[in-house]
């Protein structure tokens, strides 16, 4: 990780110091290039046009005229120009006269002293053509330019520049001009820019040397102390989260890092995030691990539940007195329907529906209740009336949660075919005789059990003939609704019960559940679905094995 | 569901019921029937616009129900539908709620 992040940094740094060393260079460069420039251009103008100024007429007029340079005008000038040549510091100096396409020089200043060649000195009256003395079109053009300076009696202004075999000059002719303004002769006045040039040039080179050394070494030194103060300590970070992540053990010593500055912080505020990690997993361990018990324990809650139901079909294959037949679908969690059936004796046949309200673990835990006690007190002989009424008082003991259970039971003579029942707000059953249809059979309801101690439960009876079916239910059946809120009801139950008044009790129940099915849709199921029906087939023949009658 | 309480000084309340007394609303609305309950004497439950009771909504009129009983109070229910009247008579609490017409 600190190969990466470092060479980004020294990359950046380096770019950066390279430009910004540039761009100080070659500012200062221009700067004082055109400064210098200025400067000499000013000093090369002034000094030709003060010279040009300063000389005597009559001395002029009588070194241009034939054999002036044997005049003591031509000595004394002479002497005056080379004086001025060496203290002014002056490259070429000359008294010259142009034409169209020459110059004559009159007086060319030659002092030894500077290094310049006696013989190099244009000796008086020297003509030469400009086309001789230019290098090239654009030199040619300058003498042009000089000439009508000259003929209009200007000086030149600013130097012509010229970069030639003669080396690199600033050159100014100002005209010598008479009584009248006419030119008749010129001081050429030319200063060598060698000098200036080299010394701009080695001012470039060594601006540039010692800003890229200053630079470079800032960015080395700079990069140094990024690399201690950030980018290892960022490093090592990086390596100790990478460690963690990938061994995937939080509860590791944290990370020390000691900058005393923000990476300090985040490297606390990681070990901090790392403890709180750890705490976060292993208290989810521990929650999962308990839900799963908990999940697991309510699957065998859930089984424990439906086991207690007889599910086994058929039922008493060894009587052929009656078909009994029933089915619970629970809904998602442990619920509070169930059902039952038993012989109280030989020849009594015991049924239970019954719904506990609520849901969930309770529900299913005051069903158990329930179901025990109606059957261990539905004893031979007793009224079912009674049955109901202790079995209410014991469940309001043992309710602190206003539990309360609709239920249903009915107890069938198989001999004498007569049916007593009790009901404790549960729905009443449907009644088909044989070969009639199924009909609601009104029954007077008592109150819920254990919602009331002390309450007294009616038993009811009616006389069942062979080839009669009752058929019991919870709310799960009528109350199921499809996804538009419709409730299935009793018209639609009845309906589907009298469509199929001719199949067995183990064919009628599934139809009507595929009916429910139908209607429901896919809206989900809220209650469980439960449903029993008793088919009573023919009285019992063998009364010599009963012990008692009724 | 909504429950809205008119008071019916000076230690009588009446509350108005409307939409489904379910699973869903009947853990709150025992919660206020009870709160009430501790606060007056004479308790009407206004069933005009209370479509649906379930099974949930039975136990919280029960427990509402002997929560009166234990403190010498009333509970009164008026304007039950026919079809919540149908549930109260099946399921045997017609026999154990004053309903009043």
């Amino acid at each position: 990780m600190k190969l990466k992040l470092l060479p980004k940094l020294m990359m950046s740094l380096t770019i950066l110091g390279i430009v910004l060393t540039l761009s100080l260079a070659f500012f200062g460069y221009h700067n004082t290039k055109s400064y210098l420039e200025d400067m000499y251009e000013y000093r090369v103008t002034f000094g030709a046009k003060s010279i040009a100024a300063m000389l005597d007429l009559d001395d002029v007029r009588t070194i241009l005229a034939p054999g002036g340079d044997q005049t003591e005008a031509y000595r004394r000038t002479s002497a005056l120009l080379n004086q001025l040549k060496r203290e002014g510091g002056i490259s070429f100096l000359s008294l010259v006269s142009n034409d169209a396409d020459s110059v004559t020089f009159y007086i060319d200043c030659n002092v030894p002293e500077m290094g310049d060649d006696p013989a190099d000195e244009m000796p008086y009256g020297t003509d030469v053509l400009y086309t001789d003395a230019a290098n090239g079109e654009e030199d040619l053009r300058k003498y042009y330019d000089i000439w009508e300076c000259y003929a209009n009696g200007q000086a030149v202004d600013p130097p012509a520049v010229t970069d030639n075999s003669y080396g690199y000059n600033y050159t100014v002719v100002a005209p010598i001009l008479d009584e009248n303004g006419r030119t008749i002769a010129a001081i050429q006045y030319i200063l060598d820019m060698h000098d200036m040039r080299e010394h701009l040039n080695s001012y470039l080179y060594s601006t540039l040397t010692i800003a890229l050394v200053v630079v470079g070494l800032s960015v080395v030194a700079y990069i140094m102390f990024i690399r201690k103060t950030v980018t290892q300590p960022i490093g090592r970070l990086a390596e100790f989260a990478k460690n963690v992540t990938t061994a995937g053990q939080f509860n590791t010593q944290g990370i020390e890092l000691k900058t005393g500055d923000e990476i300090e912080a985040l490297g606390n505020s990681f070990n901090f995030m790392l403890l709180e990690l750890d705490h976060y997993i292993h208290d989810l361990t521990t929650m999962t691990a308990e839900k799963e018990r908990i999940s697991a324990e309510l699957d065998v809650a859930t089984h424990i539940q439906s086991s207690m139901l007889p599910c086994i079909f058929p039922a008493f294959p060894e009587r052929g007195e009656f078909d009994i037949y029933a089915t619970m679908n629970p809904a998602k969690e442990v619920g509070g329907d169930f059902y039952d059936f038993f012989m109280v004796d030989e020849r009594h046949l015991a049924i239970v529906m019954a719904d506990v309200s609520g849901k969930g673990v309770p529900a299913a835990l005051f069903m158990v209740i329930g179901k025990t006690l109606i059957k261990d007190h539905t004893q031979s002989g007793t009224d079912l009336g009674s049955v109901f009424s202790e079995v209410n008082d014991l469940l309001c003991e043992s309710n602190s949660e206003g539990l309360f259970i609709t239920a249903f039971e009915g107890v069938l003579d198989l001999m004498t075919g007569e049916f007593t029942f009790v009901n404790a707000g549960h729905e009443i059953p449907f009644i088909a005789k044989s070969g009639e249809p199924f009909a609601p059979y009104k029954i007077q309801a008592g109150f819920v059990l254990a919602g009331m101690e002390e309450m007294n439960y009616r038993c009811g009876s009616l006389n069942l003939a062979p080839g009669d079916k009752i058929f019991q239910y919870t709310d799960g059946v009528t109350e199921a609704t499809d996804a538009n809120e419709q409730l299935y009801g009793m018209e639609r139950l009845e309906a589907v019960l009298n469509r199929n008044t001719g199949k067995k009790p183990e064919e009628l129940l599934p139809l009507i559940k595929a009916d429910i099915d139908a209607f429901v849709g896919e809206a989900p199921q809220f209650d469980d679905i439960t449903m029993l029906c008793l088919e009573f087939k023919h009285y019992m023949r063998n009364r010599s094995s009963q012990p008692q009658a009724d | 569901m909504n429950i809205k309480l008119v008071k019916r000084p000076p230690s009588g309340v009446e509350l108005r019921l409307e939409g489904r007394l379910d699973t869903s609303s009947a853990p709150a609305a025992q919660e206020a029937f009870l709160k009430v309950a501790g606060e007056y004497a004479q308790i009407e439950l206004n069933f005009t616009e209370l479509a649906y009771v379930s099974s949930a909504g039975l136990r919280a009129l029960l427990v509402l129900q002997k929560q009166v009983n234990k403190t010498g109070g009333s509970l009164v229910l008026t304007h039950v539908s026919p079809a919540i009247m149908e549930v109260f008579e099946m399921t045997g609490f017609s026999g154990i709620l004053n309903i009043q017409p």
